[in-house]
């Protein structure tokens, strides 16, 4: 490995739930405290700091001064959705292996649930852009978007309900065993079916559980990692896509998303093929989002993805281990980075009681219909 | 008497590329934004062409199309519709060319009866307060006044 090679070396997180009572700023600054003490570092050594957000967050710049950071030779703060959760890690890595700072922080921060809720369009009064079109016909939430494409799916390859319901039950039971996730409790496909409709044809339990919180990452040099407390862990290959503008409306086809682009970039650039992974953290800020993603991928086939999680294939002992922490839809939306956090936790082997044996790869995906991207991750050789 | 901002609906804010769309609106006419020289429809409106970078201009449509796609909304979250739930919205594939698409609320039609695929056919509405007329869709090829 070159002596520059990018590598996250450090994980941290905060309390997750649904009223933190603080500010952004204190939980990013509690999570990159938490992943620099993992790491075996101190702010003194952090010289760059990347965010995504939704102008509902703490910047790079203040975050890593309310750490102590001497100062910021490089920073990012990315504007915009979940697809930024893979790009923000990749971004960080190239400007550590191009020279630019030498240890960052990669962070999210944000109180999902207590403050701005994705899923509601509180206090918006006046709308530009693409969305003076739609957001007027009460048509403005991902919620909608994402109802909106799950059905020209169940058309086109006939899915159903059920298989939507299955992802949702899967990540459930896999959420059992993991201590972080706010929705513990396990569900059955009829307690799916029995819950609230939110928009037909998504019921509650597609939907990501909004709440509060933080979890940062620490990436550095190779050099610099040999000295670390942690093995650490590399980027075999990252690709991202946008298309259509980014619009939800004139993606031509509705049963696809972004990684019809993404996935074979992503297996061309690593020399992996899906049979090569042996954890799966698919963005799931709705069930909808996992289905088409994990079709995609080629982890099953169209139309399959029910089976394929019914029959074990999508869990321990299966072919691979979708979302073993629970996800977005259990675990809880700090918007797709809690994703990378529990992959290197998985690949360093210290996932506990819901450890995927022999784990040496991971899939991360990021984002949803028209933009998005992923990442493989590994333990560095 | 004063209006309670969180009951009306999210309003326009007309821009230089939009406000041909709008200002047709209000005098009872659906226009789209159209390429002077290729004839391309282009919806979210643009100042230039997408193919060529020609200038474009606002066409008459014929507002009849087919139902992609539609969703029930049954969770309230937008302001101005959270006492009217459920509601329905479509997303609508025009005649004039594929892939050219409006989204809008489907009106007067009981969820069982729509189906992907159905004909559909615009119709203006006010949207409170009244400032601004915007599209919706009726189930069938019939014209209103018909």
């Amino acid at each position: 490995m070159k002596q520059r090679t990018p590598v996250i070396v450090g994980i941290g997180r905060t309390a997750y739930g649904r009223r933190s009572g603080r500010t952004t700023l204190a939980m990013a600054a509690e999570a990159a405290r938490e992943a620099l003490a993992d790491a075996g570092l101190d702010a003194t050594q952090v010289d760059g700091a990347a965010t995504y957000q939704a102008a509902d967050s703490a910047s790079p710049m203040a975050v890593a001064d309310a750490i102590g950071s001497p100062g910021l030779r490089w920073n990012i703060d990315l504007m915009g959705g979940g697809n930024y959760a893979s790009s923000v890690v990749t971004n960080a890595a190239m400007a550590i292996e191009c020279g630019l700072c030498d240890t960052a922080i990669v962070y999210r921060s944000l109180n999902g649930r207590s403050g701005r809720r994705f899923g509601r369009a509180d206090g918006v009064h006046e709308v530009g852009g693409a969305l003076q079109f739609t957001a007027p016909q009460g048509y403005m939430t991902p919620p909608q978007w994402m109802a909106m494409w799950a059905r020209e799916h169940q058309q086109v390859y006939g899915s159903t309900c059920e298989d939507l319901g299955a992802i949702a039950v899967t990540q459930r039971r896999h959420a059992v065993a993991n201590e972080h996730a706010v929705q513990r409790d396990p569900i059955t496909i009829d307690d799916y079916l029995a819950a609230r409709w939110i928009n037909e044809p998504l019921r509650l339990y597609d939907c990501a559980l909004e709440i509060d919180g933080a979890v940062a990452l620490v990436l550095t040099t190779a050099e610099r990692a040999a000295d670390l407390r942690r093995p650490p862990v590399g980027l075999h290959a990252h690709a991202e896509f946008t298309g259509a503008g980014g619009s939800w409306e004139r993606w031509p086809d509705l049963t696809t998303m972004y990684s019809k682009e993404v996935a074979p970039a992503l297996w061309d650039r690593s020399g992996l093929r899906p049979a090569d992974v042996d954890v799966a953290c698919m963005y799931d800020c709705f069930t909808y989002t996992v289905m088409v993603t994990l079709e995609e991928f080629g982890f099953c086939e169209r139309g399959e993805v029910g089976d394929f999680l019914r029959s074990g294939r999508g869990t321990y002992g299966g072919d691979v281990v979708v979302n073993p922490h629970g996800g977005l839809l259990s675990e809880g939306y700090i918007h797709g980075l809690n994703h990378t956090f529990e992959a290197v936790l998985q690949l360093r082997g210290d996932a506990g009681e819901r450890q995927v044996e022999g784990a040496e790869v991971a899939l991360v995906t990021a984002g949803a219909g028209p933009y998005g991207g992923a990442m493989l991750l590994g333990v560095a050789e | 008497m004063s209006v309670d901002a969180a009951q009306l609906p999210p309003q326009p804010r007309p821009d230089p590329d939009s406000e041909g769309f709008w200002s047709a609106t209000a005098s009872g006419r659906i226009e789209l934004c159209r390429c002077r020289d290729c004839g391309l429809w282009h919806h979210p409106p643009l100042e230039r062409c997408r193919a060529c970078a020609a200038e474009t201009r606002f066409d008459p449509i014929a507002g009849t199309g087919s139902l992609r796609s539609f969703i029930v909304v049954r969770h309230a979250a937008v302001p101005g519709y959270l006492d009217a739930v459920p509601y329905i919205v479509g997303m609508v594939e025009l005649d004039e060319q594929p892939g050219l698409r409006l989204v809008g609320r489907l009106l007067d039609v009981d969820p069982q009866h729509v189906e992907v695929g159905a004909r559909v056919r615009a119709e203006l509405v006010d949207l409170p307060p009244g400032d601004f007329v915007v599209i919706a869709f009726r189930i069938g090829e019939g014209k209103p006044d018909e």
